[in-house]
């Protein structure tokens, strides 16, 4: 089930974690059939032959054509989802962002140290800076509002990273889930996946906040909760109740991507 | 020969594999760490050596200088907060982590850091990436206590990693250990590690476990040392036999001789 927020909520996670008292019991005996239905699949796609290289499956390949060069996809809209994505860890430990954009900069660059992306900032025009700078407060300033204060008793994990292999390593699925809360060692589902973007929410996205929960449960072997996505640039929250149905309609939508990638038309 | 199991993690398969731990444990012996202590020595070096278990996966590849940062930082002071968290239970893991950067910050303040130690690093951190760093160690924290959360053994977090210096060999050894599980008058060794296990995890593994044996002061091996990889969802386990204790002494020697043969070449 899919439900879709027109106004933006009092708090994301108020609305990503639901009621206690009805939330289902943890499932523990899904991955396991999920993973045999994805190796089946996957062999009778690529056989038994040992690549060379891998595919490479991330939550980017479901939202879109990688290659595709989209507005969202261009370094100064990357760097700005990344800024974000670097504001979210910090509210996350309780950190109270007041210069969103420069804190968030010094906390990616302590994070990654130099690369072709930080070095980028360094250069753009004076007119290019004043339009991030003014993006990231912009986005951040939604994304405090409607996040609120994320309780630490909820033990939240950011940029949580999960790496899958498949068909004895032929396929890797790789994952980044920007907010985890909940745990997987209670008796009944708790874990809650945000994935924060600074676009607006489409149908690719959907697909990604499938891919997250598909992945969490390879992961850990219990399913998670409910995944949900929000988006800085309009205020949308969309969130699912993770079930049997969405993790094969997940399944699908990898094994979709993955015939195109062997078989390109 | 090493008989590496590889399973997938679930909720009780840390459980399982402490409880199926062999019953008996390898012990080593004065002649064990006078052998070693003979094959370090016959591979020269001009300084003195540091071995883990990294570089016996790289097979000595040199790697670049070590520098503090976030990711390199979450481990320290994850596993303290763990440790803060066991003494009290009310204690989250960001409230835990904070308390710990404190503690390191005012050792700086108190004078009592040395330089390029991880409090000066804190201490010379802004506040947002001191904020990062938080994030990273509560995530370690919070991962590393939902593993043993489904332990029914008694478990700690260990104190420090095992260190061991070769007697005459001016080499010194360091075994990576997160958590410490009781089983009976033994131990089951737990190692978390981020990413995935490549080919080379197994003896890298075996060196943790040889480098913790050695560092007991009786010689005596963990029953079982369990490689834990969050991120894949991937679990290792190496049974604490003499086989395996002899075949991890035997890749460090020989990684020790790789960094040699590398050092050489570089230098010719």
């Amino acid at each position: 089930m899919t439900s879709l927020l027109a106004a933006s909520p009092a708090s994301v996670l108020e609305a990503m974690r639901g009621e206690r008292r009805v939330r289902p019991f943890a499932d523990t005996t899904a991955a396991a059939g999920l993973r045999a239905t994805l190796e089946d699949a996957i062999f009778e796609l690529l056989g038994a032959t040992l690549l060379d290289a891998p595919f490479v499956l991330r939550a980017s390949s479901l939202r879109r054509g990688e290659q595709i060069d989209t507005p969202s996809t261009s370094p100064l809209a990357r760097v700005r989802g990344i800024l974000i994505v670097q504001a979210l860890r910090l509210m996350s430990v309780g950190f109270a962002v007041e210069h969103a954009f420069d804190e968030a900069l010094i906390a990616w660059r302590a994070e990654v140290g130099a690369n072709e992306l930080t070095a980028s900032i360094d250069h753009l025009t004076d007119e290019d800076a004043a339009l991030l700078r003014s993006e990231v407060e912009a986005h951040c300033v939604t994304l405090k509002r409607s996040l609120g204060p994320i309780p630490t008793h909820w033990m939240p994990r950011t940029s949580q990273r999960a790496h899958q292999r498949l068909a004895g390593g032929n396929v890797v699925l790789r994952d980044v889930v920007d907010l985890m809360v909940g745990t997987t060692t209670s008796e009944r589902a708790s874990v809650a996946l945000l994935d924060v973007t600074t676009s607006t929410l489409d149908e690719g996205e959907e697909r990604a906040m499938r891919y997250h929960a598909l992945v969490q449960t390879l992961r850990t072997g219990v399913v998670p909760l409910r995944t949900s996505a929000f988006s800085t640039a309009t205020g949308e929250l969309w969130s699912c109740d993770v079930d049997g149905e969405l993790l094969t309609r997940s399944v699908a939508d990898l094994l979709e991507v993955l015939r195109s990638k062997v078989a390109p038309s | 020969m090493t008989v590496l199991s590889h399973r997938r993690a679930s909720r009780h398969v840390l459980n399982r594999l402490v409880a199926e731990a062999p019953l008996e444990a390898a012990t080593l012996t004065d002649d064990h760490r006078r052998s070693l202590s003979a094959r370090f020595r016959a591979v020269s070096s001009d300084r003195h050596r540091r071995l883990d278990a990294w570089m016996v996966e790289r097979a000595g590849a040199p790697s670049g200088p070590f520098r503090w940062s976030p990711a390199a930082a979450r481990r320290t002071l994850g596993n303290a907060a763990l440790r803060r968290r066991l003494l009290d239970p009310a204690l989250s893991s960001v409230a835990a982590v904070d308390e710990e950067v404190s503690e390191h910050l005012l050792r700086v303040l108190e004078g009592r850091a040395r330089s390029g130690s991880l409090a000066n690093f804190l201490a010379q951190s802004a506040p947002s990436t001191l904020g990062l760093i938080g994030a990273e160690a509560a995530a370690w924290a919070t991962e590393l206590a939902e593993a043993a959360d489904a332990l029914t053994f008694p478990w700690s977090v260990a104190t420090s990693d095992a260190f061991y210096d070769v007697a005459t060999a001016r080499t010194t050894l360091r075994g990576r250990r997160d958590l410490i599980v009781s089983r009976d008058d033994q131990r089951v060794v737990l190692r978390v590690r981020a990413g995935a296990p490549g080919k080379s995890a197994g003896p890298g593994l075996r060196a943790d476990l040889t480098i913790d044996a050695l560092a007991d002061p009786a010689g005596v091996a963990a029953a079982r040392i369990i490689g834990l990889w969050p991120e894949a969802g991937v679990v290792l386990s190496i049974d604490g036999t003499i086989e395996d204790l002899r075949a991890g002494a035997r890749d460090l020697v020989r990684t020790a001789v790789a960094q040699q043969r590398e050092r050489l070449a570089h230098a010719a």
